[in-house]
């Protein structure tokens, strides 16, 4: 039996992962960054099953210029539904070419304070010269050795305060034992960070980190062996078997594995292949998006879905799964989701393959991941030692 | 050794006397002093509550003290906030954590979320309350802090705010990528010029946004920002539309001539220091008049906010009792010999906080203490002189002076005199209103919403209910500073 639920996850940015769909469901900027419609979003993901939700994101605008390329800061939209959910994951995607990473750590690890530990992070790249500009910086040139230094640093971070480092000590006057906070005193080939956090260690201790495959350098970490950079890489491919091929093949480096699928599904009388092509045909020229990539695709109807994903689930002959679970892309936010939640998630659960995530549990409890012990606590690795 | 937590175990020797209630007509403060007249009858009071997280005034060791970090400590303070009809709920924001003499401050409540993130979740769970965000200006890059608070502006339906700081010192880069980069004397350049490419990304969509996004459209129509000068190279198309309220309102703390200049220049309002003397806040609300009227605004176009505290009791005793408490728990004896310590520049742990001062002086010239506070290694010998004769003065211990040096600061007595008090700062033109810091959490407002609040009601001093949705309209602000000709014109 596999050791945890098949996760499904999904993306829930703005109105669906295709660049045309804001047009197509015909939402002006305004209805993009609307807060009751986000919170609306992520309620009905939540209710459908889903493991986590995702925030896409990028400081710059698909379209340059165009108000139908509105779209709020990734972080800030997780924390706005923490308060208005209570099981589903929240995962924004933040870059890690150009941000502060002590800045990043600390607004990561307050998600997890306010979501009660289900925060997870999604740490991307950023290739384009534009970035750089509005960065006002030189171009990094090296993206993947600034995304493995920002990702160490920021995982330094988050364990640079013990879980008991606040011990309120009245009769010595001590409101934290300063032997259990800890500078991390990081230095990486363009940057060093002291430490530490100002924000105490987040409730999950590490957030949940996924990461697309070849964005974060896939090397445990090897400080002290405090674990993976990342927590769960998501791979894409152009047929099933190759996405599983690469799933298995990124099993070697990451705890778990997942598949990204974009989903054009029937819906309205109408096919996936239909709704596709008025999607490619509205799309805008020049768009940077993140549709049409390396993901894994279905168009079609939700059996076909159902199938691909039972597919996924089902344990091979060595008793185990090709891939621990999906994230979902979905074409058109408002279209795919209630067929996903009406045709797709039910069936999945009916066949004991995923799971509903309890209220109150943290993304760890639903992705079966364990809560890592903190890479400063002499007292634990003493205790590793010794046994 | 162990803290009263109830009461001090000994009488303090000098009481200090409340300092809004001075009980001469000659003095500066009497509220009979010719020099206080009425000049806004009809003026109301406005609070704010300023949810510190780090500092020396909240009191953690008593039972009634909650976690400083669980999000229902901050859920329990903005809901009393926002029943009480708070105009705003402020964060601070932390960069590095304080030191003392080379190692982490360990006396104080420590460990914050960050604002913005925080605000966000709070957001969803209020209606009309502002949300105030602590940012700096020097590590901070204008772009993504901008859209960050312009994320936060948007989902709460327009009732975000950032209160500008700025820092500077090679000790807080040392979090960040550049390092201490930044000149001191910069420091106001930069955050001119981070604020004007804030505004650039604020007024970028057009007004008609909302049109935007017909079928297959990708008309443009979202302005391309640029802003290039000595600090910023910077250039970006945004994504941000903007809220109801325009831009976040613009708080502003710094109080050096620099500082009160650029507030004069930039901010809606004005977060002070002069909080507890009428006729220090009446100076200072003149000075930010003149400078806002030489910054070519209204003269009413800043408003001032100052940082306060306010402790009440049914008697003018028992607020007394209770002032007192409150002060004693904010200076224990640890935190009486640290802070002696830091001005003398070495470890006093050893000393007894109801002994006198060392005998010595400082022995170093330059701060050798706390890092991460505002005081400056230049004026050590002269506040350890100070110290000592007002300790020699008034025949005071260690602990005694340090409570006597906090007990400056805010309101007390009865709900119905400081709700007198209130009234009077707000109607002589001395302040708009009020940011309280509560010396304990998640309780610390209680008495204020319950008491204080119905007090100012009844004397017609306080709205029964929210005026507006968004934080400009509940302060009663102009539209922002770039955006008059336009709403002028529209």
């Amino acid at each position: 039996m596999p050791s945890s639920p098949f996760f499904v996850g999904l993306d829930a940015d703005g109105a669906g992962a295709h660049p045309a769909a804001a047009a197509v469901a015909r939402l002006a900027g305004t209805d993009l960054v609307s807060g009751t419609r986000l919170a609306r979003t992520v309620r009905q993901a939540e209710n459908a099953g889903l493991t986590f939700v995702s925030f896409t994101d990028a400081l710059l605008p698909a379209v340059p210029g165009s108000p139908a390329s509105a779209r709020l800061d990734s972080v800030t939209r997780a924390a706005f539904v923490s308060r208005t959910t209570t099981a589903i994951g929240l995962v924004p995607q933040v870059p890690t070419t150009y941000p502060e990473p002590f800045h990043v750590a600390a607004q990561l690890a307050s998600l997890d304070i306010a979501a009660a530990g289900r925060g997870g992070w999604i740490p991307s790249v950023t290739r384009d010269a534009a970035t750089a500009d509005a960065y006002g910086r030189a171009v990094v040139g090296d993206v993947a050795r600034e995304a493995r230094d920002v990702v160490q640093v920021v995982r330094d971070l988050w364990d640079s305060w013990e879980d008991d480092a606040v011990i309120r000590d009245v009769a010595t006057g001590r409101y934290i034992d300063r032997e259990r906070l800890h500078y991390v005193d990081f230095r990486g080939e363009t940057f060093s960070v002291k430490g530490p956090l100002i924000t105490p260690r987040p409730p999950q201790g590490q957030l949940v980190v996924l990461a697309s495959d070849g964005d974060v350098a896939p090397v445990l970490d090897p400080a002290g062996g405090a674990g993976p950079l990342v927590d769960v890489t998501l791979v894409g491919g152009s047929g099933a078997a190759t996405a599983r091929g690469n799933a298995v093949a990124a099993r070697e480096h990451s705890p778990l594995t997942g598949i990204d699928i974009e989903v054009v599904l029937d819906a309205g009388g109408r096919t996936g292949a239909d709704r596709l092509a008025v999607l490619d045909a509205s799309t805008p020229a020049g768009v940077r998006s993140p549709w049409d990539t390396s993901a894994l695709r279905h168009v079609g109807s939700a059996a076909g879905l159902v199938a691909l994903l039972t597919e996924l689930a089902t344990p091979g002959p060595d008793g185990r799964r090709p891939v621990d679970g999906v994230r979902l892309l979905p074409a058109v936010l408002d279209v795919d989701l209630p067929v996903l939640a009406r045709d797709v998630l039910p069936a999945l659960r009916a066949a004991r393959l995923t799971a509903v995530p309890r209220p109150g549990a943290s993304l760890r409890e639903s992705l079966g991941l364990p809560r890592p012990a903190n890479r400063y606590d002499t007292r634990v690795q003493a205790d590793a030692l010794s046994a | 050794m162990t803290i009263p937590v109830t009461r001090p175990s000994r009488p303090q020797t000098h009481p200090s006397r409340p300092q809004t209630h001075p009980d001469h007509p000659d003095h500066p403060d009497h509220p009979d002093h010719p020099s206080h007249p009425i000049t806004r009858p009809a003026a109301q009071v406005h609070f704010g509550v300023f949810f510190q997280g780090v500092n020396h005034t909240t009191i953690w060791s008593d039972p009634e003290s909650g976690s400083q970090t669980d999000f229902a400590t901050f859920e329990r303070v903005i809901r009393t906030a926002e029943r009480g009809l708070f105009d705003a709920f402020f964060l601070g924001e932390g960069l590095r954590l304080r030191e003392s003499r080379g190692a982490l401050h360990d006396l104080d409540v420590v460990g914050r979320p960050d604002a913005i993130t925080q605000l966000a979740a709070l957001a969803a769970i209020t209606t009309h309350i502002g949300l105030v965000a602590t940012q700096n200006t020097t590590y901070n890059d204008p772009a993504d802090l901008a859209r960050r608070l312009q994320s936060l502006d948007v989902l709460s339906g327009g009732r975000a705010a950032w209160n500008v700081v700025t820092t500077d010192n090679a000790w807080t880069g040392a979090n960040f990528r550049r390092g201490g980069y930044l000149d001191h004397a910069l420091r106001y350049e930069r955050a001119q010029g981070q604020l004007n490419v804030a505004r650039q990304i604020w007024d970028a969509f057009p007004d008609s946004a909302d049109g935007a996004g017909s079928p297959g459209s990708s008309d443009g129509g979202v302005a391309h920002v640029s802003e290039h000068s000595d600090l910023f190279d910077v250039e970006l198309d945004p994504t941000t539309p903007r809220s109801p309220q325009g831009h976040p309102v613009i708080f502003q703390a710094g109080d050096s001539p620099q500082g009160r200049d650029f507030a004069a220049a930039n901010a809606d309002v004005i977060f002070s220091r002069h909080g507890s003397v009428l006729a220090e806040a009446l100076e200072f609300a003149a000075d930010v008049r003149r400078r806002a009227v030489a910054a070519g605004r209204p003269e009413d176009d800043v408003q001032i906010f100052p940082g306060t505290g306010i402790i009440v009791g049914d008697t003018p005793a028992e607020a007394e009792e209770k002032a007192r408490w409150v002060r004693w728990n904010q200076v224990t004896p640890a935190t009486a010999l640290s802070t002696v310590g830091n001005i003398w520049g070495e470890d006093l742990s050893g000393y007894d906080p109801d002994g006198p001062l060392p005998a010595h002086d400082p022995v170093v010239e330059e701060l050798g203490g706390e890092r991460g506070s505002a005081t400056t290694g230049a004026r050590t010998r002269e506040i350890a002189a100070q110290w000592r004769a007002l300790a020699e003065a008034e025949h005071l211990s260690i602990r005694e002076l340090v409570v006597r040096n906090s007990s400056e600061r805010g309101f007390q007595g009865t709900p119905a005199a400081v709700a007198e008090d209130l009234v009077r700062w707000v109607r002589t033109g001395a302040v708009d209103g009020f940011n309280i810091s509560p010396w304990i959490v998640p309780s610390g407002l209680d008495d204020i919403v319950d008491k204080v609040v119905p007090e100012l009601q009844e004397r017609g001093a306080y709205p029964a209910s929210y005026t507006g949705t968004t934080l400009r309209e509940n302060l009663g602000l102009r539209a922002p500073l770039t955006r008059r000709a336009a709403v002028g014109a529209a």
